[in-house]
């Protein structure tokens, strides 16, 4: 009976021991020792009061700002400028920059997939901000054009979608000299 | 007197055999009652039983997965209620449109919630990458799971993008007709997809049937299906934890 038991504990201990050493590399500090707590009713008393204060930001917001509703849609008249919607104008600014098979499809397939191979192309095992600073530097310039390129094609691309720095929104401004 | 009484104890039975046939562990008072309540409850079995402090820092994930599930719940419902007046054909999109803003009840206030909520959750899908990407916590386990966050990310894009068509008005038509040209740059395929995506050459009625369908039934589903599978993932290769 005992020797079974104690079998069982050193099998126990050798997944342990197996499992720490394969997340090793990865993990920046041993959080086994961490304090252990009961998830009801803490942690889901947080999602609950995150929901909350969501729910009610939304309500606000919907109660004072509308949501945009233009004429009804006609082929025959074309906005101009016309834009896509806002996540996707740093794409409209990327098109009106370089050649369309270039912009359109080779870059956004291309960071696409770099994204979802990104944990194996990162090599550094560390998790450590101080130590992965090529990796955020890469990262928060990614971020940066990004949200750059939006702004642009948000606030700076009026008639044409030539520049303009009128801080233009993406409403049409004019369909073919008439108000849409 | 004392039939009033015995019917009345009854009754009393009857009631806490109700409640405790829904709520099987009363008040977690205790851990082993909280513990068993996480355990045996549909809605919290998604959550560990038991959790390390540091993992549910809101500090360090800053809420940003869950805020997307739960915005994702909230287009979910206020969607449905949109459904109870819309038709996607070029002949009521608009009316219906109009009508949801100006004669159905709170109409124009759901509207604006799923207009708010769906533009708030691209956001929030956006910085939950970044601050997983920040914190290194894609790294060994998790990499499978980034990946599907990734195609989640695109799913809520494309979400978002066959929403814009729906009012049928000269803001969503052009935008999508912009959106779906940079589709047939492709090579080869490129003329195709356009096609196929809205149902012709040009926007009209059968793109609009087509984008309703996606928005409301099959990307929904796709992305349902890739959220069950993230959700499962982070319970089974473990909670990244602080830093």
């Amino acid at each position: 009976m005992a020797t079974e038991a104690t079998d069982r504990i050193a099998a126990r201990q050798r997944v342990e021991a197996r499992r720490r050493q394969m997340e090793a590399p990865t993990t920046v500090r041993d959080d086994s020792e961490d304090e252990m707590i009961v998830s009801f009713p803490e942690f889901i008393f947080k999602e609950f009061i995150a929901s909350v204060a969501m729910t009610v930001f939304l309500i606000l917001v919907s109660i004072f700002l509308q949501a945009p509703l233009l004429g009804q849609a006609n082929p025959g008249v074309t906005p101009n400028p016309s834009k896509a919607p806002w996540y996707f104008l740093g794409l409209q600014e990327l098109l009106s920059r370089f050649p369309p098979l270039m912009a359109g499809v080779a870059f956004p397939t291309f960071v696409i997939v770099l994204m979802i191979l990104v944990p194996f192309l990162d090599r550094n095992p560390s998790r450590r901000p101080s130590e992965r600073k090529v990796a955020i530097i890469l990262f928060g310039l990614y971020m940066a054009i990004v949200v750059a390129l939006v702004i642009i094609g948000t606030f700076f691309r009026g008639h044409e979608f030539i520049w303009d720095w009128g801080w233009v929104l993406g409403n049409p401004q004019t369909c073919g000299g008439r108000s849409c | 007197m004392r039939v009033i009484r015995a019917a009345v104890d009854e009754m009393w039975s009857m009631v806490g055999q109700m409640t405790s046939a829904v709520f099987r562990h009363g008040l977690p008072l205790t851990d082993k009652i909280a513990a068993r309540t996480a355990l045996t409850n549909f809605v919290l079995h998604i959550h560990p039983v038991r959790v390390r402090r540091s993992w549910i820092r809101m500090s360090y994930t800053l809420c940003l997965g869950g805020l997307s599930f739960f915005l994702f719940i909230v287009l979910t419902v206020t969607g449905l209620y949109l459904m109870f007046y819309y038709v996607p054909s070029i002949n009521h999109a608009y009316q219906d449109m109009r009508d949801l803003q100006f004669v159905v009840t709170f109409g124009g206030l759901i509207r604006n919630m799923h207009r708010w909520a769906a533009h708030a959750m691209v956001i929030t899908v956006w910085l939950h990458m970044a601050r997983v990407f920040l914190t290194g916590a894609y790294k060994k386990p998790r990499e499978f799971n980034w990946g599907i966050g990734t195609v989640l990310l695109l799913v809520t894009l494309l979400l978002s993008f066959t929403g814009y068509l729906l009012p049928w008005d000269q803001l969503s038509i052009w935008a999508v007709t912009v959106g779906t040209n940079m589709a047939k740059y492709a090579p080869i395929a490129g003329p195709y997809t356009r096609y196929l995506m809205l149902g012709g050459h040009a926007v009209g009625d059968a793109t609009l049937l087509r984008f309703y369908v996606m928005h409301v039934v099959g990307l929904p589903l796709v992305g349902f299906l890739l959220m069950v599978v993230h959700f499962w993932r982070v319970r089974k290769d473990g909670f990244s934890g602080g830093l």
